[in-house]
């Protein structure tokens, strides 16, 4: 068995292989997942809100200085960026009845990633965000597969 | 804050929460007709990354109601019901099978009431004891890993800070196994309000 790194809410870890990164209970989180299949280096950030404020104290929570942050943070791995790919899990809209602006934060979340991944041009190779259902992923540094539990549905393999 | 202040702050904060869950186990217990024994309050600053570990893990899965207060006081406030404890209410309630993977229209609109009733109990008596109406949004529930029903509650303060006030109160069934607990997240502004409430004109 090898290890396993969990990555809680506004945190991020960088990791070698064979080494397992883990997000439980992703709800309107979303996880942004970076590759290097040469180097094997893996790299998650688990973010909660989409654009982060001027005067930012934990750049992890945000998903726009969270994504910037994990792509510097892997490249002082020796990550090259060019080879990097990118999946995204989560972002889902956990109370659709909900009638706060808050409610659809999940969407917000994966358009704002998006754009940061293009900006940085990393290409997005899978993704499973949206719906209304809780994720957890389970990232294997080792092959860069990526497994996506649900409550109550099958497994997906990204 | 020193830790003497916020000793003190935890304390009245979980007497203000042991009232509110106190009204609120009495009307559940009465829907459902057995015994409820509310547990001592805890109450814990944390910061957002470990709440749900706190509670007992990201990844188990829960019935949660949640709403939000807009008036004067703003906070979260959630009510979570374990896997087993939601299948025996709904099946109390509705009298059939009640599978969480699938639940039926009634069974989802059932769940989301009790937990508008123990809401509204909890608000009814803390707004009370502070004399300060409390407006909630109308509530929504959810059934699924506790980490991504704690996601909107925390992302609703997450935009201010990073640490989080969190107010649990737990209920058992005497008899009946039947658990679950009612969680508050307020916001700094609310706590201070709270506490000057609660410490009032008296002294």
């Amino acid at each position: 068995m090898s290890e396993q790194r969990t990555v809680g809410i506004g945190q991020m870890a960088v990791c070698h292989a064979p080494e397992q990164i883990v997000c439980l209970g992703l709800g309107s989180c979303v996880a942004i997942i970076l590759y290097d299949p040469v180097a094997r280096i893996g790299g998650v950030v688990h973010v909660l809100l989409p654009k982060s404020p001027i005067k930012c104290d934990n750049e992890e929570k945000y998903a726009d200085t969270g994504t910037r942050k994990l792509v510097k943070e892997m490249i002082n791995h020796g990550v090259k960026k060019e080879r990097l790919v990118a999946k995204l899990v989560g972002g889902a809209q956990m109370f659709p009845n909900l009638n706060l602006a808050i409610a659809n934060i999940g969407r917000e979340n994966s358009m704002t990633i998006r754009n940061i991944l293009r900006e940085l041009m990393i290409r997005i190779v899978a993704e499973d965000l949206g719906g209304n259902r809780g994720r957890s992923a389970y990232f294997n540094t080792s092959d860069g597969h990526v497994t996506v539990k649900t409550a109550f549905e099958p497994v997906k393999v990204l | 804050m020193t830790d003497e202040k916020a000793g003190m702050v935890l304390e009245v904060i979980m007497e203000f929460a042991n009232i509110g869950a106190g009204s609120a186990a009495t009307a559940l217990s009465s829907l459902m007709d057995v015994e409820l024994m509310n547990e001592v309050t805890s109450c814990n600053i944390l910061p957002m990354s470990k709440v749900s570990d706190w509670l007992g893990g990201a990844d188990q899965i829960v019935a949660g109601t949640y709403t939000y207060l807009c008036g004067d006081l703003k906070s979260g406030i959630l009510v979570v019901l374990p896997n087993k404890s939601a299948v025996t209410l709904l099946e109390h309630l509705t009298k059939e099978k009640a599978d969480l993977a699938a639940l039926t229209e009634i069974q989802k609109s059932a769940l989301k009431e009790v937990g508008n009733i123990c809401l509204c109990w909890y608000l009814i008596a803390v707004s009370k004891m502070i004399d300060i109406d409390m407006i909630p949004a109308p509530p929504d529930a959810t059934v699924d890993m506790l980490g991504a029903v704690l996601d909107i509650p925390l992302a609703s303060l997450a935009q201010k800070v990073d640490t989080v006030l969190a107010v649990h109160t737990c209920f058992k069934g005497i008899d009946e196994e039947f658990e679950g607990y009612f969680l508050m997240l307020p916001e700094e502004s609310t706590l201070k309000l709270i506490l000057e409430r609660m410490a009032g004109p008296r002294g």
